[in-house]
């Protein structure tokens, strides 16, 4: 960036993977891992609404984790491996949850549903057959605004369906 | 008659959704153009003063700053815009007029330098004495918003009313004094927000004649008209790409963001983007606060022989949509009930907050959750089950219930006892447990222009390009369906075009449940051109008539049975590899349209609500939505529109409201503005009608906002009827509930003792 | 928008207090961030050097000890952590459970425990919590380490006993015998609770009486408080006889709670919400003996 006071503005440098592919950046101590993937990596998947982590639009996994980008420093992601929706599916071979929230209509605008299937990716990681309640108490931290949540909950019960009997 | 369908009727997957659910799909907050700044914008702290001076000087200088845009830039253009009433200048002239309004924007080489140069932004400002909600403004003596009469503003306009609409019928006054029984209710309801989860977003391009912008709006066209007429451009100068775009709701209807944007792009001489935060969205648009007072008088067989509606809507500080919000309130506000006296006044006013617009079904929640708990209170105070008074006043399919409208197209009885028996109504309900329903009626519709071009390629493949935009609805799978119904071709084989208008032709707007039936007719009229076209083409390759040519699945067959693909027809026609037949298809107004609506929304509701007497909380433990659709050209996308109307309409029943305190928006975030979460979502289910009785293809009318309006009324009937309560003020907080039911001991207590 | 600052990875605490012990007021100490960096990013402080703790290896520790039944929590050990250790899970079932429904799934992930007490924000679960288990704080500064109650620890809204220096190494619960239970309940519609209540409820070895209660109330004050004058009307009662002095005790921690008028909801409404919540807390801390 050509903006002022760049060089006089602090900087560490830290490597992380992000979907698989390692790199190696300086960044602020203030980017925000959010900033990073969708201003350095060109990853605009995740995406930025209420910046206060209530809403989930921006959740991406970290180790495996669901974490707020807007309001998680880049530099926390040193050293960890990050997964964000561009790194979900196989190529064009769709993870279960994307053909899922695809076949019951599980999405309107599209805003929330990278967040939203994340989110749902690391529920089933953990609970591989959840109940609804479960479901419902998982995602209570992923906004939809559109669909009412009822076709996202159907979406993630038959993701686990097809995930259960791949395993089994 | 039903027609054999293939396509429509039929759940095909979303035409966007590989692209939504791997992160591909381009939103406009996605968008980087080669050269861009970016934006920041500057706000009024204050909710009304005069602007003594503004010094940007310091911020100018900053490195990295490119421009700093004030009111001072705007003199060689009209700076004001709005619907009907120009009263908006796209940056404070003068005078600020609610806390939030852009006061001056900056253009950054990055974001941060952006933000940092807003605090160098120097702006003294003489304070005035604010109106801060309905009552001060309509006070005697109040002070005015609009010292000034703005463009557009109609005659009736005085004081701080920005518009003023009726609607009349008969004598409603000597009827009331008639009447067996009268009534007198008044209800309230809260100034919401729409979080719309992608916040307005726009990257501008104005450094030569050719104005680019890339927007978050719904309208497109309307907002190049607006954007051509203040900064001078023609039309065909002015360019409006709409990308994806993050939830609308009305949110983004009409021009918001985007005169600011070109303006600060013009000065910067170079693209800015300008993209808002959350907070930034809820000081731009939101729905209108309202009072409605209603008197309904009803005869000794429980019939409504008058009713005279006031309705009070806070317009804030800029009419935006409000007059055409208060129109529509105007209206809806009487429901679909046959009264041969009625009266309603509806009136936009201004105050010094948030501007307020469109937001999913215009004026109709406030008015509809008014008419609709009067509705149970007059049946309750007569003794009568809601459902049959109800049944007894609804009009009936084919009734005209005012003079020059539309009839109804619906079954509104019908409606009702089908969500009355998917609640159980009649049934015994559990202790502190109640059950409430409601039908809503709405003008829906807007105007009906729109235009559609259908290109069918030289490999039997088509291209559809219209402008509907697409907010998450599913318009554009909508459309590819009903273009491959016409044009007999797999829907995998056609794809949407939409919404640039320099590429794509024009349609009015995206908003009013419209886009299907309108834009749906355009999109036939143009696969129907092409299929003559197609015809002839074929005719002559098979030596054949062509009024006798089979279309089926993209192939041509004749009477003696040979065939030929389209793609094939289409190179022959040409004589050469390539080659496309282009078809072309208009709606415009007048004719089939009158008399007004183009059709009736409906939509009914049916909740089942638990109380917890000791705080007031109240759970919706079921709910049952019921919308009239004519047809579902895609069901499962219908019934995701009524469930998403439907959980919005919780929202603004049980917690939304945006509060303000001494002219400050004091809840404009997510931490302290609570919408509907999953663990919200009651056992919900979701009904269709399909009657074919829309005016749209196929016999489909217009959906997705009617839904939105019975879920108030029917849960505070619920509410009511599981703990004797009524409260005339949303949302339903637990708090308000408590008071009420504290109230309602008391008086008890009173009467007891 | 964060402003920027130089972010300091100390290896050990001392070199983190010594750190914002040099920068004085232009330090902070950070770990999760779910709340510092909110309060950040809207300007409303801003600090030029943050003190991470989470590279200090020995504040991430949970360890507890069966003998004495202590449980020791890092400082910068996350609320989903403690929501889903095993340990904390089977012997403190009840921390597990308040912290499972703590914001959302992701800020379980990244806030901390310390961050949590630390910032002392007054809509908030843990402390209110922590106080039913008399729960110890452990303070390192650069002029020695304290161990302060949990009860003197919180101060005001967003202010504690926590000296600007002083990182908050641990917190330290002992478990409840096998006549103990607990309950919380929280209430409210926004993000964060209105109220919260927690009790603790200890019997004799009968189970007829009560030994002992810990109530606290949080979130309807500016600070989460024991309500000690209700205690003592409970303690010593036949728990089958317990209505009359419930209903006494919920009056007082009512009267006594220090309720503010904000966004949540009046005063007066939060008040009488104390008195609900207090006797279905208790209620349901005494169910769970059965």
């Amino acid at each position: 960036m050509e903006a002022q006071g760049a060089s006089a503005r602090p900087v560490v440098e830290i490597s992380l993977t992000v979907n698989g592919r390692p790199h190696t950046l300086a960044v602020e101590p203030r980017e925000t891992l959010l900033d990073l993937l969708r201003m350095r990596l060109g990853l605009t998947g995740a995406k930025l609404s209420c910046d206060v982590q209530v809403c989930g639009a921006c959740t991406v996994l970290v180790d495996g984790l669901p974490v707020s980008a807007c309001t998680y420093l880049a530099y926390e992601a040193r050293g960890r491996q990050v997964l964000t929706i561009e790194g979900l599916a196989d190529g064009e071979g769709l993870h279960p949850l994307q053909q899922a929230f695809i076949d019951h209509a599980a999405f309107q605008c599209g805003y929330c549903t990278p967040g939203m299937i994340l989110a749902a990716k690391a529920l089933l990681d953990e609970i591989p057959r959840p109940t609804t309640d479960e479901i419902k108490h998982y995602l209570r931290g992923n906004i939809c605004r559109c669909t009412g949540y009822k076709k996202i909950l159907e979406a993630v019960l038959a993701a686990a369906e097809t995930m259960a009997s791949r395993h089994g | 008659m039903a027609e054999a369908l293939r396509v429509v009727g039929r759940p095909v997957p979303r035409l966007d959704g590989f692209e939504k659910v791997t992160g591909r799909a381009r939103y406009t907050v996605d968008l980087v153009v080669p050269g861009m700044a970016h934006g920041a914008i500057l706000r009024s702290p204050v909710p009304r003063a005069r602007i003594l001076a503004i010094d940007a000087s310091r911020a100018e200088r900053m490195p990295g700053v490119v421009a700093v845009l004030t009111a001072a830039d705007l003199r060689d253009i009209d700076p004001y815009y709005g619907q009907l009433v120009r009263d908006r200048p796209l940056i404070a002239i003068d005078e600020v007029r609610y806390a939030g309004e852009p006061v001056a924007a900056v253009a950054a080489l990055d974001p941060a330098t952006a933000q940092e140069a807003l605090e160098r932004i120097e702006v003294a400002y003489d304070e005035l004495p604010p109106v801060l909600d309905l009552d001060a403004a309509l006070a005697g003596g109040a002070p005015r918003v609009h010292a000034r009469r703005p463009a557009g503003a109609p005659p009736e306009a005085e004081g701080n009313i920005c518009f003023h609409a009726r609607v009349a019928r008969g004598d409603p006054e000597a009827a009331l004094a008639g009447a067996a029984h009268t009534f007198e209710h008044t209800f309230v309801f809260p100034m919401v927000y729409h979080y719309a989860m992608e916040p307005h977003a726009v990257v501008a391009a104005a450094d030569g004649p050719a104005v680019t912008v890339w927007t978050s709006a719904q309208h497109p066209f309307l907002v190049r008209a607006d954007l051509a007429r203040m900064f001078g451009r023609a039309l065909e100068q002015v360019r409006v790409v709409v990308p994806y775009v993050g939830g609308g709701f009305g949110s983004k209807s009409y021009t918001k963001l985007e005169p600011l944007a070109v303006a600060l792009a013009r000065k910067a001489g170079r693209p800015v983007r300008v993209a808002l935060s959350v907070a930034e969205a809820c000081l731009t648009t939101r729905r209108h606060a309202a009072r409605v007072v209603l008197r309904t008088g009803v005869d000794r067989d429980g019939r409504l022989v008058a009713r005279v509606a006031t309705s009070w809507l806070d317009t804030g500080a800029y009419a935006d949509n409000g007059p055409r919000v208060t129109a529509r309130a105007a209206r809806r506000v009487l429901g679909g009930y046959r009264c041969p006296h009625v009266r309603s006044d509806a009136y936009a006013v201004y105050t010094n907050t948030v501007p307020a617009g469109s937001f999913r079904a215009i004026g109709a929640p406030q008015t509809i959750w008014a008419c609709e708990v009067q509705m149970d209170l007059i049946a309750q105070a007569l003794g009568l089950d809601p459902v049959e008074f109800r049944a007894r006043n609804l009009g009936r399919r084919g009734e005209a219930l005012l003079d020059g409208e539309r009839p109804l197209d619906a079954d509104l009885e019908a409606g009702l006892r089908r969500v009355a028996a998917a609640i159980g109504w009649g049934h015994p309900a559990s202790p502190r447990t109640g059950r409430g329903l409601a039908v809503g009626i709405t003008d829906a519709g807007a105007e009906p222009v729109a235009s559609a071009i259908v290109r069918l390629h030289a490999d039997g493949s088509a291209s559809v390009h219209e402008s509907s935009t697409e907010l998450g609805q599913g318009v554009r799978t909508v459309l590819a369906q009903i273009a491959a119904e016409a044009l007999a071709l797999p829907v995998e084989r056609v794809g949407v075009v939409a919404s640039d208008t320099a590429g794509t032709p024009y349609d009015r707007s995206t908003g009013a449940s419209r886009s299907t039936t309108v834009m749906g007719l355009a999109v036939q009229a143009a696969c129907q051109e092409v299929r003559a076209q197609l015809a002839e083409a074929a005719a002559a390759a098979l030596g054949a008539g062509a009024a006798s040519l089979c279309f089926e699945a993209g192939r041509i067959r004749a009477p003696d049975g040979r065939e030929i693909a389209y793609g094939d027809a289409v190179r022959a026609f040409f004589g050469g590899p390539g080659g496309e037949l282009i078809g072309r298809g208009y709606v415009r107004g007048g004719g089939r349209w009158a008399p007004p609506p183009l059709f009736w929304e409906v939509g009914w509701g049916g909740a089942e609500v638990a109380v917890d007497d000791e705080t007031g909380q109240v759970r919706v433990a079921r709910y049952a939505s019921l919308a009239d659709v004519g047809i579902a050209v895609n069901p499962p996308l219908a019934e995701g529109q009524d469930e998403g109307a439907a959980m919005m309409g919780l929202g603004h029943t049980l917690f939304e409201a945006l509060r303000y305190e001494a002219g400050q928006l004091q809840n404009g975030n997510l931490v302290d503005y609570r919408v509907p979460l999953a663990d919200d979502l009651p056992a919900l289910e979701t009904g269709l009608v399909e009657d074919h009785n829309g005016p749209g293809a196929h016999g489909v009318k217009g959906m997705g906002e009617g839904a939105i309006n019975p879920v108030a009324p029917a849960v505070t009937t619920a509410l009511a009827r599981a703990c004797g309560v009524v409260v005339t003020e949303l949302p339903l907080t637990p708090e308000r509930v408590w008071r009420a039911l504290r109230r309602a001991r008391a008086q008890q207590a009173v009467s007891a003792g | 928008m964060l402003r920027p600052f130089e972010i300091h990875q100390p290896e050990s605490v001392e070199a983190a207090s010594a750190l914002v012990g040099r920068y004085g007021d232009d330090a902070a100490f950070y770990a999760g961030g779910t709340e510092l960096l909110l309060v950040m990013k809207e300007g409303l402080v801003r600090y030029r050097h943050l003190v991470d703790l989470k590279t200090i290896p020995a504040l991430g520790a949970l360890d507890y000890d069966a003998a004495s039944g202590l449980l020791r929590i890092g400082g910068t050990v996350t609320h989903r952590a403690l929501e889903r250790h095993p340990t904390v899970r089977e012997r403190f079932p009840i921390v597990a459970e308040v912290e499972r429904l703590v914001a959302n799934v992701r800020v379980r992930n990244v806030g901390t425990i310390g961050g949590n007490l630390c910032f002392a924000e007054p809509h908030a679960d843990p402390g209110t919590l922590f106080l039913t288990f008399d729960a110890e704080v452990e303070l390192v500064g650069t002029r020695g380490a304290r161990t302060v109650p949990i009860g003197a620890f919180f101060t005001g809204a967003y202010e504690t006993a926590r000296q600007p220096d002083e990182v908050l190494t641990a917190v330290r619960l002992r478990e409840g015998g096998p006549q103990t239970r607990w309950a919380y309940m929280k209430f409210g519609i926004h993000e964060r609770p209105t109220l919260g209540v927690a009790v603790a409820l200890t019997l004799d070895a009968e189970r007829r009486g009560i030994e002992d209660v810990r109530i606290a109330v949080g979130c309807v004050g500016p600070v989460p408080a024991r309500v000690p004058a209700a205690e003592a009307l409970l303690r010593g009662a036949p728990l089958a006889e317990a209505d009359g002095p419930l209903e006494r005790a919920a009056q007082v921690a009512a009267e006594g709670a220090d309720a503010v008028d904000d966004l949540h909801g009046s005063a007066e409404y939060k008040v009488e919400m104390v008195k609900v919540f207090m006797r279905r807390a208790f209620r349901a801390a005494a169910a769970r003996f059965q």
